[in-house]
Formats: C-alpha cells, sequence, structure tokens
C-alpha cells in the first residue's frame, strides 16, 4: 500500500462525504476516512458527543453514508456493544447475513474521562469491535494584537486588557452595550489572520474566530443573530458593528502631576499658570489643535502651534489658551504661536498625546468623554489638519502622519454616532509644502472622512428600512456589510475570556470570546481556558488501560503516518473481539497553533517521542517507529502556544523530557521482553 | 386458549413473560430488589429456553445505552433496573425516548438515597416522570406478568419505551401462583420485533441521534409529545386486542366498587390489594367506600379519571413518594383530573410507606373511616413514629 492507493480508496469509499463542518486544520475527518478505508465491509459506527459528532451531524444533514449511531457523551463503547449483541442475536437468527463490522468513535473526553466506564466495560466483554479514541487533548479562537478594545476606561490595545477590567459587551437580549469583566487574556501564539473589511471597519483575527452576524429569514419573517467564524464569513455579509456608546456625560479627572515650582533646581523664573483638573470643553478644542498643529519641548517648557497669523484659528486658540490657563501670548511669529512654560508641557504630555507628528495618539481617557467634549476635540482636529466640504454638508476629511491617530480618531468618531470611511494612504515625495515648510524625506500619510450619520425617518418608511437595517431603532448598535475578507499573514494573536455575555467589542465590531478546556488527557504543562496556567498532571496512559484489559489488539496512531495508521485499521478490523486504536489528533484550536500545521505537529508528535507509535498483538509489542535523531521535546512544544507558560521554565521542560523518555524507555523493554514477531 | 397455574415472584413472573417473548437483547446489570429478574432470567438462558443475547454490562448507564444500540438496530430489547440504578440511567432516558426506541423495562420500586435503603417506595420512578417512557404501576405478580407481554404490543406500536414498574420487594419477592399462557399464544400475540428503523440495514444508512439545533429541536420534540396524545387510542386496541387472546382487560386504572363510592381513596400498585380487603370490609358495614387504582401513569389519561370519580364526595390519594417544596406526583394528578368538574371534589395528599414502612390494613381502614365520619386524618405523612 502507497499514499496514491490508499487515497484511491479513500475516494472510493466516501464514508465520510464533504460538507461536515470541522476547523480547518482538523485531523479528525482524516482519521475517520482511513478507518473507513481499511476494510471492504460495511462499518456500523457509534459516537460520543463529540467534536466530531457535532461537526458531522447537524439536523438534518449528516456526512456519514454508513449507519451511525450516536447517544449521549458517555457511552460509545456500551452502545456499540448494544448494536454489535443485535447483529449477533439477529445473525443467530438468521435474519441478517451480511458481515458487518463495528467501530465506536469518541474524543479524549468520551474515552479518557466520562467515557472509561462504558469502554472498560465492553473491552472486558469482547464484543467485536473496534474503539477509537482521537485525542486532541482537551475539551475544545483569537484577534491580532493590533486590536483595539472598548473597555469602561476607554479604547484599550488587547495587549493592555487585563483580567478583572471591565469591558463593553453586546447584550444579546437587549442588543444594548453592557459592561463585563474580563476573567482572563490569553496568548494564543502566531497564527494566520484575516482581515475584515466593513465600509467603517476593519479588524484582523483568526478563521476560527466567531464574529456576530445577522442571518435574513426573508420578508415577512424575523431575521436572527447567528456567530459566525471568519471562514464561514462572506463578503456582504452583515455584521453587528457598535454605533455609539453611552454618553455618561462626566468629564475626566486628570491624574496630579508633580509641578516645577521656583527654587527647583535651576529654576530661578516660572510662569505663573493655572492648570485644568477636569476635562472641559475648551481644553478638548485646545488639545484637537494641538494634536493637529501643536508641539512641546518640555525640557525648554516650550509650547508651540502652527498657526500663522490672520487665521481664525489663530485667534480661537489665543483666546482660549488665556481661558484655560492664564496666559497670554508673548511671540510676535508670523506664523507660530509659542508659549513657555514647563507646568503646561508637563501637564500636556501626562494627558498620553504623545510627541512627534508620526507617533501622535489619541489616548484611552478620550473615549470617555461626554458627547460634547468629545465633538469639541474633533472641532479642534478639524480646525488643524481637516477639512470640512462645503458642498456636502458635514462632511470632513482628516490627515495625519500618524497611523495610530487615524486608526483611533475612527474608532472614537465611531462611538459618536459618525459614518467613516476606510483609512487612505496619500504619498508625499521628499521636497512638498507641508506647513509653510519643504519635507526633508519622502512621508506617508493617512486619511479619513467623515460625517454625521443622518436619522433614519422610521415613521415615514418602517418596513422599507427595516429591511435595509435590522438595528433600526437602536442608537448603539447596526449591522454593515463586509466589503472585504482579506488574507494578512502570520501575526502574533490574544483572545480574551468575557463573563456573561462571552462577547466584546474589539476595533467596532462585536467578537466572541475563547474557549477550550482541561481534559484527563490534556498533557503536563498545557494552558487550557479551565487550567489557565498550566496543567500540572501528566496525561493518562489509555493505551496502558487498554493493555490490561488483555484484548486482542491496541495500537497508537498518527495522522502524520497514514500508511501505519491504515495498517493499524486494517488489523484491528481484522481481529475477533475488540481492538483499540487511540489517534493523536493534533487540534490546531486548542493547540493554539497554525491549522495549515496539523500533520508538521502530528510528525513532530513522534519524532519526540511524545507519541510513540506502537501496537500490541495478543500481549506481544512492537514498536512500529524508533526515531533515528529523537528530536528535543521543546521543539514540540513550541509549535503550540499552549504551552508558553511551560516553555519559560527550564526546569519544567527537563521535566516533561524525563517523562518521556522513561515512558519510551519502558515501551523498549516490553518490546524487548514481549516481542510481536 | 390452555393457561397453567404456576407458583413464581414477581420478578421470576416479569422474567417468565420476556421469556415467552424472547427477545433478542437483555442488558443486565444487578440491583435490589429487581435482581430476581435478571437471575432468573439469567437461568432460562443457561437451560437454553430462550434464544436472547445476554449483554451482562458494568453499570446501569450502559445497560440502557446498549439497549438503545441494540433497539435501534433491529432487536426486540430488554433491561431491568430499580432506584440508584435507574437514577444512574437518567442521563440516557430522554435518549431512548427521544430516538423512539420502544425499549421495555421493568423496574422494581425501591427508595432513593440518601438515606440508603433498599425497600420499596415509588420515589425513583417518580424522579424519572417526564422524560418521555411510559409508565404502568402493577399491583400483583400476575398484573406484572400480564403487562409485561401487554407492554412489548404497546411500546413498538407508538414508538415509546415503557417502563413496567412493581413494587420492590412486596411484589418482586413475594411468591404468587398466577396464571400463565403458553408460549405460542404469547408469541403470537406479541409478533415480531417492530422498531421505528433499522441501523443494521446498510442499504438504507441512516444517521440517528444528530445535533439538533434550534431550528428543528422544538419540532422534533413535539413530534415526541404529541405521540402521547395518541397512546390512549393504540392502548384501547392492544387492550381489545388482550382481551380476544387472553381473556383479560387490561385498563388504565382499576375500578373498585367506586361507582357509588362517596369516600374514594386512590393508590396504586401492591398496597391496593390490602385496600381491597379494606374496602370489602367497610362496605359490609354499609359505608359508601371505594377504590380507583392507576395502572398507566403515563400517559395519564385524565378525561377517564373525571368520569370515573366525579361522583364522589371525598378524594383520598395514598402516594408512595413526595415531591418536597411541591405536592406528591399522583395527588397532582388526580387533582387535575378532577379540578374541572362542577361540584367541587375534596382531594386530599397522603404520603405512605417510603423506605419499605409498611401501611397495616387498620391504617387504612382508620383513614377511611376518619372521612366517613367528617374527622379525616391531619397528618399528611402515615405511619409515621410518634
Amino acid at each position: 500500500m502507497n499514499y496514491i492507493e490508499l487515497a484511491s480508496k479513500i475516494e472510493e469509499r466516501k464514508a465520510i462525504v464533504p460538507g461536515h463542518r470541522t476547523c480547518p486544520g482538523c485531523p479528525i475527518a482524516i482519521i475517520l476516512r482511513t478507518a473507513y478505508a481499511a476494510t471492504d465491509k460495511k462499518i456500523i459506527t457509534s459516537s460520543a458527543t463529540s467534536c466530531a459528532e457535532v461537526t458531522t451531524t447537524i439536523y438534518p444533514y449528516t456526512s456519514w453514508n454508513e449507519p451511525w449511531i450516536h447517544s449521549v457523551f458517555a457511552n460509545a463503547a456500551a452502545t456499540i456493544s448494544g448494536v454489535e449483541t443485535a447483529y449477533r442475536a439477529l445473525k443467530k437468527k438468521g435474519k441478517i447475513k451480511e458481515e458487518i463490522k463495528f467501530m465506536a468513535f469518541a474524543g479524549d473526553g468520551g474515552a479518557f474521562d466520562i467515557g472509561l466506564q462504558s469502554l472498560s466495560g465492553a473491552l472486558e466483554r469482547g464484543h467485536d469491535f473496534v474503539f477509537v479514541c482521537y485525542d486532541n487533548e482537551g475539551y475544545q479562537n483569537c484577534l491580532s494584537i493590533d486590536s483595539l478594545i472598548m473597555t469602561e476606561t476607554g479604547l484599550k490595545k488587547i495587549t493592555e486588557i487585563k483580567k478583572g477590567e471591565k469591558v463593553w459587551a453586546f447584550d444579546q437580549n437587549k442588543h444594548l452595550p453592557v459592561l463585563k469583566e474580563c476573567t482572563g487574556v490569553f496568548n494564543n501564539g502566531r497564527k494566520r489572520v484575516y482581515e475584515i473589511e466593513t465600509i467603517h471597519q476593519n479588524i484582523k483575527a483568526t478563521s476560527n474566530h466567531p464574529f456576530l452576524t445577522l442571518k435574513r429569514n426573508g420578508r415577512g419573517k424575523e431575521n436572527e443573530l447567528i456567530w459566525k467564524t471568519v471562514s464561514q464569513l462572506k463578503v456582504n455579509d452583515e455584521i453587528v458593528t457598535m454605533r455609539k456608546l453611552y454618553d455618561k456625560g462626566k468629564a475626566y479627572e486628570f491624574n496630579k502631576i508633580k509641578l516645577t515650582k521656583k527654587g527647583d533646581y535651576k529654576v530661578n523664573i516660572i510662569n505663573d499658570v493655572k492648570l485644568p483638573e477636569k476635562s472641559t470643553k475648551e481644553l478638548m478644542l485646545w488639545l484637537g489643535l494641538y494634536v493637529g498643529d501643536g508641539w512641546i519641548r518640555e525640557e525648554r517648557g516650550e509650547i508651540g502651534f502652527a498657526l500663522p497669523e490672520n487665521t481664525e484659528e489663530r485667534k480661537i486658540l489665543l483666546k482660549i489658551h488665556k481661558k484655560i490657563f492664564g496666559q497670554e501670548n508673548k511671540s510676535k511669529d508670523k506664523y507660530y504661536i509659542y508659549y513657555n512654560s514647563v507646568n503646561i508641557s508637563k501637564f500636556i504630555n501626562s494627558l498620553g498625546f504623545m510627541q512627534g507628528a508620526k507617533n501622535k495618539t489619541i489616548p484611552s481617557w478620550v473615549f470617555t468623554l461626554p458627547i460634547d467634549q468629545k465633538e469639541e476635540f474633533v472641532k479642534g482636529l478639524l480646525m488643524s489638519d481637516g477639512y470640512i466640504y462645503k458642498k456636502k454638508k458635514d462632511s470632513c476629511r482628516y490627515l495625519s502622519a500618524s497611523k495610530e491617530l487615524i486608526k483611533r480618531l475612527r474608532l472614537l468618531l465611531q462611538t459618536m454616532d459618525y459614518r467613516v470611511g476606510k483609512i487612505t494612504i496619500q504619498k508625499k515625495p521628499k521636497g512638498t509644502f507641508v506647513v509653510y515648510r519643504e519635507m526633508l524625506n519622502d512621508g506617508e500619510y493617512y486619511s479619513i472622512c467623515f460625517s454625521k450619520k443622518d436619522k433614519w425617518d422610521v415613521k415615514k418608511y418602517p418596513n422599507q428600512y427595516k429591511y435595509q437595517n435590522y438595528f433600526i431603532e437602536n442608537e448603539y448598535f447596526e449591522t454593515r456589510k463586509i466589503k472585504n475578507i482579506i488574507p494578512r499573514g502570520i501575526e502574533q494573536t490574544l483572545d480574551l475570556r468575557v463573563d456573561g455575555e462571552h462577547n466584546f467589542i474589539a476595533d467596532g465590531i462585536v467578537v466572541h470570546n475563547t474557549g477550550a478546556q482541561r481534559s484527563s488527557a490534556t498533557p503536563y504543562g498545557a494552558s487550557t481556558t479551565t487550567t489557565p496556567g498550566e496543567k500540572k498532571e501528566f496525561q493518562k496512559d489509555l493505551a496502558r488501560i487498554a493493555i490490561a484489559h488483555k484484548i486482542p489488539y491496541v495500537a497508537t496512531a498518527n495522522p502524520g503516518n497514514l500508511l501505519d495508521m491504515h495498517e493499524k485499521f486494517r488489523k484491528a478490523f481484522e481481529k475477533k473481539g475488540p481492538a483499540v486504536i487511540i489517534v493523536y489528533a493534533a487540534c490546531p484550536t486548542n493547540m493554539k497553533a497554525p491549522e495549515d500545521l496539523t500533520i508538521d505537529i502530528s510528525k513532530l508528535a513522534t519524532e519526540t517521542n511524545f507519541w510513540p507509535l506502537y501496537e500490541v498483538e495478543d500481549g506481544k509489542y512492537k514498536v512500529n517507529y524508533k526515531p533515528a535523531n529523537k528530536k528535543p521535546i521543546e521543539e514540540f512544544l513550541k509549535m503550540q502556544t499552549k504551552f508558553k507558560e511551560v516553555l519559560k521554565d527550564k526546569n519544567e521542560i527537563k521535566k516533561i523530557q524525563q517523562e518521556i523518555d522513561d515512558d519510551f524507555k519502558e515501551l523498549l523493554k516490553m518490546e524487548e521482553a514481549f516481542p510481536l514477531k | 386458549m390452555k393457561t397453567k397455574k404456576t407458583a413464581l415472584n414477581g420478578g421470576e413472573a416479569i422474567s417468565y413473560a420476556i421469556k415467552q417473548v424472547d427477545v433478542d437483547v437483555f442488558a443486565m446489570y444487578p440491583i435490589t430488589p429487581q435482581t430476581p429478574i435478571i437471575e432468573s432470567y439469567a437461568n432460562h438462558h443457561n437451560n437454553g429456553e430462550v434464544t436472547t443475547e445476554l449483554i451482562l454490562v458494568e453499570s446501569e448507564h450502559s445497560a440502557l445505552s446498549t439497549v438503545i444500540g441494540s433497539a435501534a438496530s433491529g432487536a426486540r430489547s430488554v433491561t431491568a433496573t430499580a432506584s440508584q440504578g435507574l437514577m444512574y440511567m437518567y442521563e440516557v432516558l430522554s435518549v431512548a425516548s427521544g430516538l423512539r426506541l420502544p425499549i421495555v423495562m421493568p423496574v422494581a420500586n425501591r427508595a432513593i438515597s440518601a438515606p440508603i435503603n433498599i425497600h420499596c417506595d415509588h420515589s425513583d420512578a417518580m424522579a424519572c416522570l417526564d422524560q418521555g417512557w411510559m409508565m404502568a404501576f402493577c399491583e400483583s405478580a400476575q398484573e406484572a406478568y400480564d403487562m409485561t407481554i401487554f407492554a412489548f404490543k404497546l411500546a413498538e406500536k407508538v414508538s415509546l419505551p415503557i417502563m413496567v414498574c412493581i413494587d420492590g420487594f412486596y411484589t418482586s419477592h413475594n411468591l404468587e401462583n398466577l396464571e400463565t399462557y403458553e408460549d405460542k399464544v404469547v408469541k403470537k400475540f406479541v409478533g415480531d420485533y417492530k422498531g421505528p428503523y433499522n441501523l443494521l440495514d446498510t442499504k438504507k444508512p441512516i444517521s440517528i441521534g444528530a445535533l439538533s439545533l434550534p431550528n428543528t429541536f422544538f419540532e422534533i420534540k413535539v413530534e415526541l409529545f404529541k405521540a402521547f396524545d395518541d397512546v390512549e387510542k393504540d392502548f384501547l386496541e392492544v387492550s381489545k386486542d388482550f382481551e380476544k387472546t387472553f381473556g383479560k382487560k387490561i385498563n388504565f386504572f382499576e375500578e373498585y366498587k367506586v361507582k357509588d363510592a362517596e369516600v374514594v381513596i386512590v393508590v396504586m400498585s401492591s398496597t391496593a390489594q390490602s385496600t381491597k380487603n379494606v374496602i370489602d370490609k367497610l362496605r359490609k358495614e354499609r359505608k359508601k367506600v371505594g377504590l380507583l387504582r392507576p395502572i398507566l401513569f403515563r400517559p395519564f389519561v385524565y378525561s377517564k379519571y373525571l368520569n370515573t370519580l366525579k361522583k364522589a364526595k371525598e378524594i383520598i390519594v395514598l402516594d408512595r413518594a413526595e415531591g418536597p417544596g411541591s405536592s406528591s406526583p399522583l395527588y397532582k394528578e388526580i387533582k387535575l383530573s378532577v379540578c374541572d368538574n362542577d361540584k367541587k371534589i375534596n382531594v386530599t395528599s397522603y404520603v405512605f410507606g417510603l423506605g419499605g414502612r409498611d401501611l397495616f390494613e387498620k391504617d387504612i381502614e382508620e383513614l377511611l373511616n376518619g372521612f366517613i365520619k367528617g374527622k379525616p386524618n391531619k397528618e399528611k405523612y402515615l405511619g409515621l413514629k410518634k
């Protein structure tokens, strides 16, 4: 048998047909199809409740072309015992003549944990069946680390979110924003991400990350909201996005900073200024102008604005500066305004707008401001680097060298019920005149266009608008059509776990939180949602438990070695009596690993002896693969982010390596003592 | 038709009926007081009297699970249990009914833990009321024998599983001289197994137990609920057939001197036997008392009850199980049956015999006399130690 023959055999059998819903990179279908190709007889399969069961049958559909039964989580082996016994009973009575094979198919939960008793009973009773455990090491998504999350204290990078913090989520009953506690932050490793683009939003997420989408059920029928993963999303699907947040109407109270006083080191004179304790409309306007046209040199105590004479903006700034800080402009420059105050510069720097045209940003707290203060801030921005189209009422454009600033401004505007277009990039070559100066280097500028949203005239066109927008009368959320789904390569990813609603608002879009729990087959050191740090117990050895039942055939297999796996299935179905095959099933979702690396990781599991391939036929051992150059376990662990905690600790790695080496040595000894010839 | 008198206890009587039916698969796991059923069946098997395949499982969860597998595979299948065993099966009960498998399961009613107790009450069966199983409560070994035969035919006709309940020890272990029928007549009455589908038919492969999401789940469940509405009609049909074959009538409930009774006592299973003695005694004293003994508890055929009970002034319901924080299960059903009557009928609830506490004839007599004299017993729990 070679790969081509095997492939054609699988193709001929067509036991598991396409249309099932396993995750990308999931080996379940590979394992099943290989099993079915291993015998010419029909196979009746009983599934435990598991990924395989859930993904292959959603009533009224099924991927099973041969008889299949599922009852509950714990009883795959017992159910198949009943089927096999019925077969024997009916065969004895001559009611059935056909030769049929039986298989129970369970995940590690349905075999190692809740299913162990039923498995043990069936093995002991000696039913003629093959029990296949696909071990995915646990009960079983993520966002790019660029994602910006709406929290109680404003917009934050996903990397800044801490456990216990409150994030804004979507209340799935009331369709309103609700604050929920973040109960965990999960580093999900480097994964392939896709960028979802709507007219107003962009977000990068992995292919298995769920988004809340609107399912239209046709005219006259209720629409519904359903979760769809990125791989299920299509262009023109409508996803739920944020329109605005509650206006809490509370000004932001600034942290106290240590001011410079007269008499401090080298300080002889100090300009007397007053500093605001809370945010105000004037200050926000000032800050808007500052972000666009201002700079600070804290060491010199200089605050500057590029606002030429005889402009409306200059007049406004002079006026509000005096009102806020109580300071007059003394410079007489034609193009620039200068103020001198160490304390104002210290104060402004403490607000977090950053320095330099390319680095400027909008700090989190701005997102928590009352709407009128936000409006003033946007007005300030527009007065500096903005442009208001006169013809189209309320249509504005804002340009900046800072991408971060534009990204955040876009989300800020989205909390204020603005409609915002996508970010466009403008390249300006060296020598272009900008702010009365020639540019010294090539520059990149980012811009967005935005305008206030019109109110729906619900009374006039109730049904028409309802059809267009599911959230017609909802002030806070709306749905947006996906314009584009673009692969963006492999990036570092993170995910949050959120109490209650299990979703949060990232980059203005409602997204689902993470999942994957520990089972007794979860390896030592792995982090799961029920063992967020690392698991402290070694997995149990189901193969040895099966061997202890003295059944005719026990084997381990790995989709990384299909021919070996196929041969083992063939033997198992041929043997009279029970057989157990435990298959390594790399689960990219649970491993927090890229889905196109399933087979690579599977191979590495055997190359490192983490998953040795062996078989025990009537008590005689054979190790099917002895790696000539055994690889260190670290190489295997590194592929999966779930081991990131354990990888930090050399002693822990040593402990795992020791366990693996000891197990393998023992296996070799067993082979030596009871060799299979 | 020839009949034969045989001395059997309740467990053996059920086992004898299953033997005559000669089921295809019997999954067994011992638990007191059900054990006489499986032990005697194992003997039948050992003596070569049956062609049944036995599965000696490692737990009740697996017992019902294997039987689900075999019943789905075109094999007439049985398992028996009691008490904790039934509780352990609980998860799979709704699978058997959800997959519409006509499994027959004798249950020897026993108290449930804690505290642990091996004796009779109805708490085990009553905990499983609404899992989509039909339930029949039998008074004697004779009725258990008849009902078991009846149950196969009914279950397969309506595609629903059924529990045949007998009182643990009182019925399961007490020897009775009962009338049994000829094997071939029983076999003919039950006929070939009629499952709703057959997993072993590889020419028509089917997937059973698929995942059903909110868009389909409700309808599938409602189909099951509606199947219960149809049981009444099919029950009467099977009953007619049964009467024709064996000369005995099986009804939804038994009426004993109820017609003109002013005080009616309602009680199920073996306790009805001693109650009948009391009724006879009081009738001799010209007291208008009667007994109503529900047999088919699920579905509970409310309409029939009202007709029978509407002339009563006082109804006394004796439950062998309690609904803590609510009311006892049989009481609820009787109350519901008569609540639409124009004339208000008093229904009083009593609980007796938990964990095998005996209820003597004198206790029942005292209780009935209290009602006749207009001084009903105020204590809900009968036979409590002072």
